[in-house]
């Protein structure tokens, strides 16, 4: 039995009787049919969408994810372009542009005007007049002194849901005074509590003991999808109401407010948590092990998970002090780190075949005794980005979709998200200031 | 148009209003199979804009994360997280094993526009209560499966959490010290939470397309995958061939970037995304030669592996002989981005965010006092809001029963004296706090004539 057939059946356990054979055929039916986005309609096809993003890549995000659901964005730069443009790892550019830019740039129209000038400001007045949502990051009160703000475009179109997007929002004191502090990823991390818990133990050496950031634009892409839901949430009720608003989102706030848990932890506990390097606060183990040739994770959440965790490492000898989940969970990290170190000394002895394959087959048997209580430690290796791409899963998907540019090559950018009916998709990555002007131009009836 | 633009704003959004404001999703109604952080968190997102959220657990045992906590420390007996994750939902203990818990569930999916589970793939099926039967005896429905893996592909059977769904998609990987085999999770669950607003974006899609069409469909949404989603590693890779590996402090889009210690031992990040930002810093360190400087003036060259790190020392020298307020009044003055490392203390006694309304004090009726973050994001008309804190398991059953599916008090006893449904058994978590008389609750015994009041 291949390992496929065998997880199958591992966590299947309910394919006993015809009627549920059967619907799971059905469902197997539905399913098939979601891998390609060929040929079906979109979910937000009716849309305009203004994408005013400045030197913010979390505006650029929102406005890509409704882009890929279908909605006509339009990205508004000056002559100059956005400077997001240049936001690159190493400096990489591929057709003159940074590759954060280029993942966030999709199915969009490019439009170059120039906001400053009398010309630029009515040509955006007669956008936003036909416009569904505007999405924009400068810093605040700065359109709305060039008489293009949201107070202004709502005269123009009361039905227009216009989203700005910045490090404090736009309406109190601390907005005020900070009002020219930039956007950053790592700043809107650091800010909104993510850093502070990320870190290695404090006996470990400086500066691996610090604050530390995810490695990924982690913050900008909560602040992306919370002005997302926001504005489609507008846009539900804008159909019954006939009314427009005004959304806020501050970066700077974005991660706290998406997770709760700091929040939480600070009103409770009085007391800031420390960094717990790979062990976890609510569980234990759960967390990666070092084996023989990598990572692997070991979450054995309920106590039954647990026992069999001990039965699969032969460490039954762990059980009696560590019984019950209140046992293995403890704000004392010198209680969690003898039993994360007799877990890491366990799991040292394997390589990563040799545990998932114990556990998997740990699991199978499991599910079909009822004697053993079900048992199911979960377990995953470690993968860099580079093992990542090459998973068939993955492929099978198709998570990582391709991109022919018009002057560069093929590119794979990740998505995220199947849906039936109106499957989000990928069309074309544009690069080019004002690649759409004359289309737009003329759509919109803009003066020149 | 004279009045400050500030104060303008802050009569848009002004917080003692909120409640004599519409709500977005009213008379939207969802399903809520889900347990645990990610499939909550959907249909907690959706409650907090107004849907109505039904939240179906299994009688006497419950989701499981009503029962863990952090620290092993409950309060009030009860998870505080789970306040959090599962705000004013309705809860009511149906056990699906049952064919007369399964036709309950049957008969509220058909009144509902969302359901929302996630179960290993394929479970929600097995039982019967899975989209090819929920389709049938209601066409329109938006039916989200949220899970790991997602529900097709070779390792769709796989469970996950989410710190699996970090291992698998790189997250992990890329977090942590070059040339070191450090690595850390990303914390408070955020392959959970972050892909829970990701999955109710979705939502919130399909019910704008049903909205005009009518039209019901399924959707399949994978934690990994969305974690993936968010990386720029891949698309990186596939256009020098090369990798990017964990980079510690320093994000390498942006030159300088990093977190530092300052001379009175505080932490501050501090990063610079363009040009302009690059200038402003440079003045402030008084160091105007370094933005002449063609190894560092434009971005392509900054950003230069070997450019940034010699920024990077040169910046950690200068913030390590300034004090923290220094350099964060030098930020405001010039304009680039600087702050304070804000650790769990001060997010929730931050007075911005209080007056924000990011975090709120809110006064429950049940469990009083808790101060903990509202809404993800603002909006005017229609604010997200808090109604109540989670409630005891199965503490809307005569609710939901009596009003929704027209049971009567015999027939609701009957199915308790069956064990079909039920609330709580002794377990912290599940039940009421001890000081908390449940039997004077107006909701829990509900009465149709007097609406629960």
């Amino acid at each position: 039995m291949g390992n496929n057939e065998k997880n199958e059946k591992t966590f299947s356990r309910y394919l006993k009787d015809k009627k549920t054979i059967q619907r799971i055929s059905e469902w197997g039916n539905v399913i098939a049919k979601m891998a390609s986005p060929e040929g079906k309609p979109e979910a937000l096809n009716e849309l305009v969408v203004l994408d005013l993003s400045y030197a913010n890549l979390a505006g650029s995000i929102a406005a890509s994810y409704l882009a890929e659901f279908g909605a006509e964005v339009i990205k508004i730069e000056g002559p100059e372009g956005d400077p997001s443009r240049m936001i690159t790892p190493y400096g990489e550019m591929v057709d003159g542009v940074g590759l954060c830019f280029l993942m966030e740039n999709r199915n969009k129209y490019m439009l170059s005007l120039d906001l400053e000038k009398a010309m630029g400001q009515e040509n955006l007045k007669k956008l936003a007049a036909k416009a569904d949502i505007l999405i924009e990051t400068y810093a605040p009160g700065e359109l709305d002194s060039l008489g293009i703000g949201y107070r202004q475009l709502k005269e123009i179109n009361p039905k227009l849901i216009y989203i700005a997007i910045t490090p404090y929002g736009h309406y109190t004191e601390k907005a005020r005074q900070l009002a020219k502090i930039p956007w950053t990823d790592l700043t809107s991390q650091a800010e909104s509590g993510l850093t502070a818990i990320i870190g290695a133990l404090p006996d470990e050496p400086e500066p691996y003991n610090w604050p530390t950031r995810a490695g990924f634009h982690a913050a900008s892409y909560v602040t992306a999808t919370s002005a997302t839901l926001g504005a489609l949430a507008a846009v539900y009720w804008r159909e019954l109401s006939g009314k427009g608003q005004m959304l806020d989102v501050a970066s700077a706030d974005a991660f706290a407010s998406c997770v709760g848990i700091p929040v939480i932890m600070g009103y409770i506990w009085k007391r800031p948590r420390m960094r717990y390097g790979i062990l976890d606060y609510g569980l234990c183990p759960y967390g990666f092990f070092r084996c023989k040739d990598g990572y692997i994770a070991i979450a054995s959440f309920r106590d039954q998970d647990f026992r069999a965790a001990l039965k699969v490492l032969g460490r039954w000898d762990l059980e009696e002090d560590w019984r019950s989940l209140l046992d293995r969970i403890t704000d004392d990290t010198e209680k969690a780190k003898i039993l994360d170190n007799e877990i890491a000394k366990s799991i040292a002895n394997y390589t990563y075949d040799d545990l998932y394959q114990k556990f998997t087959s740990y699991s199978y048997k499991s599910a079909r005794n009822k004697w053993s209580g079900g048992g199911l430690p979960v377990t995953a290796k470690l993968l860099m980005p580079e093992e990542v791409i090459k998973e068939e899963h993955w492929k099978v998907r198709k998570t990582f979709m391709e991109v022919k540019g018009e002057k560069y090559g093929s590119l794979l950018v990740p998505t995220a998200g199947k849906m039936s009916e109106t499957p989000p998709r990928v069309k074309w990555i544009s690069t080019e200031i004002g690649k759409d002007n004359a289309h737009i131009y003329e759509k919109y009836g803009l003066s020149d | 148009m004279h009045t400050d633009y500030f104060d303008y704003v802050r009569g848009l959004f002004d917080r003692s209003k909120i409640d004599g404001k519409p709500e977005a999703l009213k008379g939207i109604r969802v399903l809520d199979f889900t347990h645990m952080i990610f499939g909550p968190t959907v249909a907690k997102t959706l409650a907090l804009f107004g849907a109505e959220v039904i939240k179906v657990e299994v009688p006497y045992i419950g989701d499981y994360w009503r029962t863990s906590t952090y620290w092993g420390k409950y309060w009030k007996h009860s998870n505080p997280f789970y306040h959090f994750i599962n705000p004013n939902k309705y809860f009511v203990g149906i056990d699906v094993k049952y064919p007369e818990g399964k036709e309950l569930i049957l008969k509220l999916a058909e009144m509902s526009d969302v359901v929302i589970e996630n179960f290993a793939a394929g479970t929600a099926e097995a039982w019967g209560i899975g989209y090819t039967q929920i389709s049938k005896i209601n066409p329109k429905i938006i039916y989200a499966s949220c899970s790991t893996f997602g529900q097709f592909g070779p390792d769709k059977f796989r469970p996950g959490w989410d710190m699996l769904a970090q291992g698998v998609s790189g997250a992990i990987g890329v977090t942590g010290y070059p040339d070191t085999d450090l690595r850390f999770k990303i914390p408070d669950y955020y392959g959970d939470f972050q892909p829970g607003n990701y999955a109710a974006m979705f939502v919130l899609a399909a019910l704008r397309y049903r909205q005009k069409t009518g039209k019901g469909q399924y959707l399949d949404i994978a934690q990994g995958e969305i974690l993936m989603r968010e990386m720029f590693h891949f698309t990186y890779m596939s256009a020098t061939g090369k990798s990017i590996g964990a980079t510690g402090n320093n994000d390498p889009t942006m030159a300088p970037s990093g977190i530092f210690k300052t001379q009175d031992k505080t932490f501050l990040a501090l990063a610079v995304s363009n040009d302009m930002q690059f200038k402003a810093l440079c003045k402030a360190m008084q160091r105007l030669d370094l933005a002449q400087d063609p190894r560092y003036e434009k971005a392509p060259e900054r950003l230069k592996a070997q450019n940034a790190d010699l920024l990077n020392k040169l910046v950690s020298n200068w913030i390590a002989c300034n004090k923290a307020n220094e350099i964060l009044d030098l930020a405001k003055i010039h304009g680039f981005a600087a702050t304070r490392v804000m650790n769990d203390v001060d997010l929730c006694n931050d007075e911005w965010r209080r007056e924000r309304g990011s975090v709120v004090e809110f006064d429950d009726e049940m469990y009083k006092k808790l101060v903990l973050p509202a809404a993800p994001v603002q909006l005017s008309e229609t604010p997200g809001r808090l109604k109540w804190l989670s409630r005891p398991l199965g503490y809307h059953n005569r609710y939901v029963f009596k009003k929704l599916l027209k049971l009567s008090d015999d027939e609701i006893k009957m199915l308790q004296d069956k064990r079909v449904v039920g609330n709580w058994d002794y377990h912290v978590g599940q039940r009421p706090p001890v000081y908390y008389d449940i039997q004077q609750d107006k909701m829990f015994n509900y009465k149709e004539e007097t609406n629960g009041q």
